[in-house]
């Protein structure tokens, strides 16, 4: 309880307010659904579902945990080569793998220099574009 | 009494230059930011700088702004000569009301584009303002309105060319992307229509300025903006270079000049330049620097579309604009964003008068669905489109891959290509041999006791037949096949011989290039 003097036209009044527990009911304005000139939505376009695809790093190596940049494959394509394996340090411009696709043999590089945690896929493998190749732990 | 006049003359304009004041001017250079009139003196030759409208006063009465002085209102207006040439410029001034843009802060950069129309002179405009000013009100967009419609006027008839040196956010950023040409300072500019404030009340999502609207992000990952700097003084330098590859306005040809390198220089390394198996990469840059004036080129959007480059440079002193497929980025290949670039460079060349040199080695569009479904089929038809209204002389040297519709993309015969010339590396296809040989023999290579075998002999025949410059020879499509040495010898050649090219579009109110 809250008291409060308020002047109303020159006229003071002293009013007790009281808060009430619980939440206000707002009025809720119901609407006629609009006749919809609208289209009908239809159905959407199927998306691909995206394909997982598993592939466990090599356990071979103690500093095969994964962690740092995940490197994914910039366009769908067949792996021609890995040079590298998890564990392995690389430096800047070194080609990690080369991936076959549109015709062109496309060396994937290290942006800089670091330690390949993980490789996620083997020679002959099909990628699509964005599945990860490798995880590199860039210094 | 007229010496007091004199005086009161040169003190009004004292404090003019002035602009914001002393401290405010400190806090500018502090930042590691020019000020606008220093920025105007880099950009024209020593003493050519006049400044117009310096007398200019806002004319609000709203929260208090009648007492508010606006020196040359937050705006330096006026003209001068680049490389002798005459250039107009306005640099919003952020030591004055943060540079904030009002009515007449509006009307000094209107009449800056009416006179560069009149005249038909480029305009250079450097931003640096906090946005629209909140006093002025639905004024301050009568302003910005003014502005987008005379870019809009200009566009096509005289360069424009916006620096942006500090903020410009909201509706601000629509005028330089009405312009040509977007040039980004490192650090120190910002574009975005929503800040970083706007988007977390919003969406929530957590975003810095530099990583929303930097220089880097409207470069690499927007392609917003054209070029980058690392400061105030290198954008200027920048700027002034790309002014010498343009002409003033669309009836003239951009200046040549004397480069020394001589036009008929044989370069041999070219010869064993592509590597001997079809299917290397190698780098494009490489190639453009060794046949160009000097190995001198100015890269248009160097880090969007990296498997698309775009680039002005000199040959036999003529300006020229390049467009290069990467083999070292993406295959090559064409896709969306690079599809998007090289229309925008076509066109922009196109419009005055730069003539265009395209080098081929392309494999393709690029395959996926996040291609088709983002468009590629109307972001490539730019392209085609682009080519196709160029009435620019048209060079076309095809290294080595011109596979199907990206083959007839790239500047092909078909699309109006003046000059189309091939090295014997050449490979001019409908598609790859490995996909062809599967249709073609596909009931060859069925029958056959080893299809493996069959199949390789299959793709060894097609290679042999087709993926060569002669079959295009034949039937024209090509007009000479080259020794790779003598390249830059037959550019300039068909350059030379094209100087007088007159082609015209049929009457249209304008095309419906499919945006």
């Amino acid at each position: 309880m809250k008291n409060y003097k308020v002047t109303v036209n020159g006229k003071r009044y002293e009013v007790e307010i009281e808060e009430i527990g619980g939440s206000a009911s707002t009025p809720t304005v119901t609407r006629p659904a609009p006749a919809s000139s609208a289209p009908p939505p239809r159905p959407a376009a199927a998306a691909p579902a995206p394909k997982a695809k598993p592939k466990a790093a090599s356990p071979d190596n103690p500093a095969a945990d994964g962690s740092g940049t995940p490197i994914p494959s910039p366009m769908p394509g067949n792996i021609l080569s890995v040079n590298v394996r998890a564990g392995d340090s690389v430096t800047k411009g070194e080609v990690l793998l080369i991936l076959e696709a549109m015709k062109m043999e496309n060396e994937i590089m290290a942006a800089g220099d670091g330690t390949v945690t993980s490789v996620n896929v083997t020679k002959g493998a099909t990628v699509s574009a964005g599945d990860i190749l490798l995880v590199v732990q860039f210094n | 009494m007229t010496t007091n006049k004199l005086q009161d003359l040169l003190d009004r304009k004292q404090k003019i230059e002035l602009g914001g004041g002393e401290a405010r001017i400190q806090k500018q250079h502090d930042k590691g930011k020019l000020t606008a009139r220093e920025r105007l003196q880099l950009l024209f030759d020593q003493d050519t700088f006049v400044e117009i409208d310096a007398f200019i006063k806002h004319r609000c009465t709203y929260f208090g702004m009648e007492k508010k002085e606006a020196p040359a209102e937050g705006v330096v207006t006026g003209y001068g000569q680049v490389e002798g040439r005459l250039v107009y410029a306005y640099a919003q001034d952020f030591t004055v009301i943060g540079g904030s843009l009002g009515e007449m802060h509006a009307q000094k950069i209107w009449k800056v584009l009416d006179n560069a129309l009149k005249v038909g002179a480029p305009v250079v405009g450097i931003n640096d303002s906090g946005g629209a000013r909140i006093q002025e009100g639905v004024n301050s967009l009568y302003g910005y309105g003014g502005i987008f419609y005379r870019n809009t006027m200009a566009s096509g008839v005289i360069p424009q060319i916006s620096v942006i040196m500090g903020p410009c956010a909201g509706g601000a950023v629509y005028s330089p992307a009405l312009n040509d040409f977007i040039m980004m300072v490192d650090k120190t500019s910002k574009m975005f229509i929503t800040g970083p404030k706007v988007i977390e009340t919003v969406t929530g999502e957590k975003v810095s300025g530099e990583a929303l609207g930097g220089a880097m992000a409207h470069n690499q990952i927007s392609g917003v903006a054209t070029f980058i700097a690392d400061n105030d003084q290198a954008a200027i330098a920048e700027t002034r270079r790309l002014l010498s590859f343009l002409p003033s306005n669309n009836t003239e040809t951009a200046p040549g000049c004397e480069t020394g390198d001589d036009p008929n220089r044989v370069i041999p390394e070219l010869n064993t330049f592509i590597p001997d198996n079809p299917n290397k990469p190698y780098n494009m840059h490489e190639l453009i620097s060794m046949i160009v004036d000097n190995g001198d080129f100015m890269e248009y959007q160097p880090y969007y579309a990296a498997n698309m480059i775009t680039c002005f440079a000199r040959m036999g002193g003529r300006s020229v604009g390049i467009l290069a497929n990467q083999p070292k980025v993406l295959a090559g290949c064409l896709d969306i964003n690079a599809s998007d670039k090289a229309a925008r460079f076509v066109r922009t060349c196109d419009a005055f008068n730069v003539p265009l040199l395209t080098l081929v080695d392309v494999p393709g569009f690029l395959p996926g669905t996040a291609q088709e479904y983002g468009g590629i089929i109307r972001h490539g038809a730019k392209l085609l489109y682009a080519y196709s209204e160029a009435t620019v002389p048209l060079v076309t040297v095809i290294t080595r891959k011109a596979y199907g519709g990206a083959y007839i993309a790239m500047c092909s015969k078909h699309l109006g290509g003046d000059m189309v010339l091939a090295w014997p590396t050449a490979e001019i296809a409908v598609m790859g041999p490995a996909g062809a040989a599967n249709v073609v023999f596909k009931k060859e290579i069925d029958a056959a006791d080893d299809p493996a075998v069959a199949k390789k002999k299959m793709i060894d025949e097609y290679n042999a037949e087709f993926a060569t410059p002669y079959k295009a020879a034949e039937l024209g499509y090509v007009d000479d096949v080259i020794e790779p040495a003598i390249t830059r010898q037959r550019v300039i050649d068909a350059f030379n011989m094209l100087a007088s090219k007159r082609e015209m579009l049929p009457p249209k109110k304008h095309g419906n290039i499919p945006v």
